[in-house]
């Protein structure tokens, strides 16, 4: 689209289309072969009985968010397992030609295990598994499985209930806002979760949502996150944010916070509600294990509670003792197993009823959710 | 319902701010017959060093006037291409952009994630408490008057001033300005190194002012705006700065109706922005003769000296 723009508006004598396409590829080949010569290049030599694990991110590890998470799991893998392992770590990898040419060049490079860190990395992912059956590959909620290729996932709905609970205590305005990136199952979920949380423990609730359409754009969601304060909602979700932008904002404007993957308490260390902490440690370090056992077999992880997987980081003073317990409570209710947050009667938007008195959702069901329950205002993107 | 717009009118002078910026530099740059595409890169050069700079420092001005430079430099690289080695403008442009969104993080590196202090908002006395209009016009901090003001320079300077006869003229017949004595070559890197600090100017407002933090991409699709509100704007500071107002108040507008819970499709109103503000200046620019009195001649060709 851009380039026909172009070649309207701007009288230019040459094949434009060419010369951008060549210029493009040959600048973005030649920073990539680079970045992989400078990252992999680097890897000290090593013995042959050292277990090689590669990680893919495709962001900077950075302070927090996703990526931030993922390198805490390696870090964790690193301290169980001391110099019986080595790390070869490439990040801000885009989804794509370039993911797969460094997945091949790890595996040229004779890495035992890989971990792959994004959604979008699955097709090639289950290329490589293919190519090379004596490498071990995990990857980050896809959901394609190999004998080699496992997947892992976390069940945040679960943190996101027990948040909602602690916004339906602290709301004064009885509205809550959210800043959500695109209506997929995992987000609505999400959604769903925190808004029956909130009503579990104050009826009058209603939730606004704000679409940004874009997986990455922290000016955006500050702004979103504003527009909401200033419709009355007195604590925000920030949903699937890798900058503290919304968080930021709302310690700026003393609203209430609650975010997700990180801790995010150094950028709110007054309005953080809550933040739903991921973790990937145990998992990681147990998928390492078998790797290294020869007993991998790719299977699919949906971690919650119980695994430790998710977890309530850095509550807020603001709420009483009492609240405390209630929260605590159904922390470790969710944990054993007792208590599940999608449990019936639950109403949807359109006042139909998606999950009966004593049952609670399947989880396929879960996977594939695509309606937002009766408080919600704001209607989902069709 | 006067709170909301009063938030709306209000944050879209903020939102519009980057975006006046650098197209404002950009239209100059335009005018004299360059066509710069490396805006988003300048723009995100200007971010990060804006952001680095402020954070070591803690001084907004050293922060700005860094972001200024850095932006600048770029720019001077991409005026070396296309004045000296005369290089296709729109591949060097690209390549320059592409080269800045890098520099950008590698910049930014050990400041990913981070926040800052944003640039605090002006207390103009009694201006800033008038009903309505306090708000809306007279609490804002100081760049975004800056901005303003330097769209009304920009105009002034070119319709009004034999300094902006001789942009105009180079922008319109290089040749036929250099042979009554103008050097064609200077005046044309002149203006694409002032083009490039306020790309850098924008920019560093992105990080020090509207988001205070420094992610990678965080100007996301701005620069590309900016060449459009230019080209839609017809070269004209003052319609480009209504397209850019404009833009800001539809793209905030967006988020404000969808936390209303309207039942319009978000995918359409997150489009609006674009649409909206494409239509009406194309409407209001939609005189054909205008269009060619506006489009500088020269704008997109190499100029050979020698030739």
């Amino acid at each position: 689209m851009l380039l026909s723009f172009l070649t309207f508006y701007f009288p230019i004598q040459q094949s434009l289309e060419e010369v951008m396409k060549t210029w493009i590829k040959s600048a973005r080949t030649i920073a990539w072969s680079l970045a992989t010569a400078l990252t992999i290049g680097t890897a000290p030599a090593q013995a042959q009985d050292v277990f090689k694990i590669g990680y893919i991110y495709p962001s900077p590890a950075g302070d927090v968010g996703w990526a931030h998470e993922l390198d805490r799991g390696r870090l964790a893998i690193e301290e169980k397992f001391g110099d019986k392992v080595e790390s070869v770590v490439v990040e801000n990898i885009p989804e794509g030609p370039d993911a797969a040419r460094i997945m091949n060049q790890m595996a040229a490079q004779g890495v035992d295990m890989m971990m792959l860190g994004s959604f979008g990395y699955m097709n090639d992912g289950l290329k490589t598994a293919k190519r090379y059956s004596d490498i071990d590959f995990i990857h980050a909620s896809g959901y394609k499985l190999l004998d080699n290729l496992g997947n892992f996932q976390t069940r945040n709905y679960e943190a996101a209930y027990v948040a909602g609970m602690g916004a339906g205590f602290v709301t004064e305005t009885n509205t809550i806002g959210m800043v959500a990136a695109y209506a997929i199952p995992e987000v609505v979920g999400l959604i769903n979760a925190f808004t029956l949380g909130a009503q579990a423990t104050n009826a009058d609730i209603s939730v606004k949502v704000v679409w940004l359409n874009s997986w990455f754009d922290p000016s955006k969601a500050q702004e979103s996150a504003r527009s909401l304060m200033a419709q009355q909602s007195d604590v925000i979700f920030s949903i699937y944010q890798d900058t503290p932008s919304v968080v930021s904002v709302a310690e700026e404007e003393g609203v209430y916070v609650v975010n997700t993957s990180s801790d995010m308490k150094q950028y709110a260390s007054n309005q953080l509600l809550v933040s739903l902490q991921i973790s990937w440690a145990d998992y990681f370090i147990e998928q390492v294990q078998a790797s290294m056992d020869d007993t991998f077999v790719g299977s699919a992880f949906w971690g919650g509670m119980a695994d430790n997987a998710v977890s309530m980081a850095s509550w807020s003073d603001d709420l009483s003792a009492e609240q405390r317990a209630t929260l605590d409570s159904t922390v470790a209710r969710i944990s054993s197993g007792e208590f599940h947050p999608f449990q019936g009667p639950v109403i949807d938007q359109a006042g139909d009823e998606k999950i009966a008195e004593g049952d609670t959702l399947a989880d396929g069901d879960l996977l594939a959710i695509s309606w937002l329950v009766k408080g919600v205002e704001t209607q989902l993107p069709k | 319902m006067l709170d909301s717009v009063i938030f709306l009118l209000a944050s879209t002078l903020a939102a519009a701010t980057p975006l006046l910026f650098a197209a404002v530099g950009e239209a100059v740059v335009e005018k004299t017959g360059v066509l710069n595409l490396s805006i988003e890169g300048m723009m995100a050069i200007g971010a990060a060093t804006g952001f680095v700079v402020a954070t070591l420092s803690g001084s907004y001005v050293q922060g700005f006037a860094m972001a200024a430079i850095a932006s600048a430099l770029l720019s001077a690289v991409f005026a070396g291409l296309v004045l000296t080695f005369l290089a296709n403008q729109v591949a060097a442009g690209l390549a320059i952009g592409i080269l800045g969104l890098g520099l950008s993080v590698l910049i930014g590196k050990e400041f990913e994630g981070t926040t800052i202090i944003p640039l605090q908002d002006l207390d103009l006395g009694t201006l800033s408490e008038l009903p309505f209009i306090g708000p809306v016009l007279f609490s804002h901090d100081v760049m975004v008057y800056v901005g303003m003001a330097t769209v009304i320079v920009c105009w002034w300077v070119l319709s009004h001033t034999r300094l902006g006869l001789i942009i105009r003229a180079v922008g319109e017949s290089p040749s036929a300005a250099a042979t009554i004595g103008y050097p064609v070559l200077l005046i044309r890197l002149l203006a694409i190194v002032f083009g490039g600090a306020m790309a850098g100017l924008g920019g560093a407002y992105l990080t020090l002012a509207y988001t205070p933090l420094w992610a990678e991409g965080l100007v996301a699709g701005r620069g590309w705006i900016v060449v459009a509100l230019v080209v839609f704007g017809m070269w004209r500071p003052l319609r480009i700065a209504i397209g850019a107002y404009l833009f800001g108040a539809v793209s905030l507008l967006e988020l404000f109706i969808q936390g209303q819970g309207y039942a319009i499709p978000s995918q359409l109103m997150s489009a609006m922005p674009y649409i909206i503000t494409i239509t009406v200046l194309a409407v209001i620019s939609r005189n054909p003769r205008l269009i060619r009195l506006n489009h500088p001649a020269s704008l997109g060709q190499t100029y050979n000296k020698s030739a």
